[in-house]
């Protein structure tokens, strides 16, 4: 593989605002520009924030058999999936899932959208749609399936926070049509031709897919364009979102948002190790009374008879330090034994502690000023109940911490769009 | 990020390969982080700062600060003891970033004024922050 550091095509523009850079993956991006991540954070819980998400890759999965390969390569269930009556799939929705190895090994996790009903797209993390391509052929024997890995070949484009849909509705051609009945974890339109005739286009008929997903646990969008039209929608956005001091945001904020919303970064919380006993199992085929689960799946064999000895659980400081994930760093139990290792540790810059319990600048609660908090996830050796006090040290520092099931509260993923525009 | 030739980096003050700054004042000595450093770590979460009265070596460790980004140590330039700590970075620990030079974190009184003259001026730090 090349070592060759990538760039998305905002780079220049992010360097030109001053972003401060890093390598992420295989890719140059921003960690913050000059507001600071703290700023980019809180913004996107009081008004709304863009981040440039255009590492992510896009694999296409088309084809008579194209449901059944995805059936087999992703965890959750397609037949039974959507809503409190779990019905199956159907065009213009999508389901978070996990692909597996045989031995429930993380590869990564993914968007399943359903396009047509022979296309599918499925939206990985950065670096892996080549991967995740020769893993989806590799088990699609006896189908009639094609994959196209488009790595680089899709530009991308995040907006979230409570605005969002305010600041795209001013970029549609149709908003109103666009943004009637769209619920979380749906989707319209396509970046390109061919499909989705009559789809989702801005006022200069660049046309989009345009997702109400995100990865920040707040109400949003997720925009799929052509490359070639992602510099000009970026700063149509920033145009756009004036009116609602919307802001760029860099990868620390997106990792503090996303580590306060409990939601894992792939090959960081979720990894090279069975996929069990964790908070994401609603990514996954639910079990049935057999220990089995509604379909077959990569890892399914395997979890059905996994006695699980590692348990990941999030989180919560009471203020907001944090311990750096080292070769040093681990988690203490009360009596100071070594019961654990931290995947993620974050600040979550939003919320605060009143009274013991965690309030966010987003609860409406008058007059209360974040401290932030430092949140994320442990791997421990026991199950431990919600409110046991852990503590992360790196044998030097010793930070206090309490396990939890839920970090920020009043998150407006799920709010319904009729209330947000 | 800012370029080197954006930073601040007062006449006034010496310097360490760390980044922290010592400024005399009488006969006392304030310590806080360069803009360099401040701009390095991005916005600053939180302090942790000594108790008046401790007392520390030069180079010693006196306390950390919480970045977006990380934890980093703060190491005192100079020996002596903790005479004030600003307690104002407690509620607003992002003062280091909006000027690192009047947000300063301790205060100290040496045992040896003269280690002063060890530390680095603005031209030394300078040159020590081009070779980073």
């Amino acid at each position: 593989m090349s070592m060759e550091t990538k760039k998305t095509l905002l780079h220049k523009w992010h360097k030109e605002h001053g972003a401060n850079m890093a390598a992420f993956g295989a890719y140059d991006m921003p960690l913050w520009y000059p507001k600071g991540a703290k700023g980019e954070h809180l913004a996107v819980i009081n008004s709304a924030g863009i981040f440039d998400t255009s590492h992510m890759a896009v694999v296409i999965v088309d084809g008579a058999g194209a449901r059944e390969l995805l059936q087999r390569c992703v965890t959750k269930d397609l037949e039974c999936c959507l809503g409190a009556k779990k019905t199956p799939l159907v065009e213009g929705r999508c389901v978070y899932g996990i692909i597996l190895t045989p031995d429930a090994h993380v590869l990564d996790d993914c968007i399943v959208y359903q396009v047509t009903d022979a296309i599918y797209m499925v939206v990985v993390n950065a670096g892996m749609g080549a991967k995740v391509a020769d893993h989806l052929l590799a088990n699609a024997s006896g189908l009639e399936v094609r994959v196209d890995d488009l790595t680089d070949q899709v530009g991308k484009i995040d907006v979230q926070g409570k605005d969002s849909a305010r600041i795209v509705s001013k970029l549609l051609a149709a908003p109103g049509a666009v943004l009637e009945k769209m619920p979380y974890f749906s989707f319209k339109g396509w970046f390109g031709t061919g499909v989705g005739e009559g789809g989702v286009k801005l006022q200069d008929g660049t046309p989009i897919l345009l997702s109400r997903t995100g990865y920040t646990g707040e109400f949003g969008f997720e925009i799929f364009v052509d490359p070639a039209k992602l510099v000009s929608l970026w700063k149509m956005l920033l145009e756009a979102g004036e009116e609602f001091s919307l802001e760029p945001c860099g990868l620390a904020a997106r990792d503090s948002l996303r580590a306060g919303a409990v939601l894992p970064l792939s090959h960081q919380d979720i990894g090279d190790w069975p996929f069990a006993e964790n908070p994401w199992s609603f990514a996954v085929a639910e079990k049935q009374e057999d220990g089995g689960f509604t379909k077959k799946f990569i890892g399914s064999e395997f979890l059905k008879n996994f006695q699980p000895s590692e348990f990941t659980l999030p989180f919560a400081g009471f203020d907001p330090r944090k311990m750096v994930v080292s070769e040093k760093s681990y988690v203490a139990s009360s009596e100071g034994d070594k019961i654990g290792t931290i995947l993620t540790c974050a600040t979550d810059m939003a919320i605060g502690r009143v009274e013991g319990d965690i309030v966010s600048i987003g609860s409406s609660q008058e007059g209360f000023v974040p401290k932030g908090l430092s949140c994320g996830f442990v791997k421990v050796n026991q199950k431990l109940a919600e409110g046991t006090i852990i503590f992360l040290t790196d044998g030097k520092r010793k930070i206090k911490v309490e396990i939890r099931s839920d970090v920020r509260p009043d998150r407006t993923a799920r709010r319904p769009i009729k209330e947000m525009l | 990020m800012k370029e080197i030739s954006e930073l601040n980096l007062p006449e006034d003050l010496r310097y360490t390969k760390d980044h922290e700054w010592a400024k005399v004042e009488g006969d006392t000595v304030k310590v806080g982080i360069s803009d360099y450093a401040q701009d390095q770590l991005g916005d600053i979460v939180f302090v942790e700062m000594p108790e008046v009265g401790d007392t520390f070596e030069a180079e010693d460790e006196f306390g950390t600060l919480e970045s977006v980004k990380a934890v980093s140590e703060l190491y005192i330039p100079i020996s002596g003891e903790i005479v004030a700590v600003n307690g104002d970075l407690e509620d607003s620990p992002e003062l280091l970033n909006q000027d690192p030079y009047s947000g300063w974190i301790v205060e100290v009184k040496p045992d040896n004024i003269d280690e002063i003259n060890e530390l680095l001026d603005k031209d030394a730090y300078l040159e020590l922050l081009k070779a980073e």
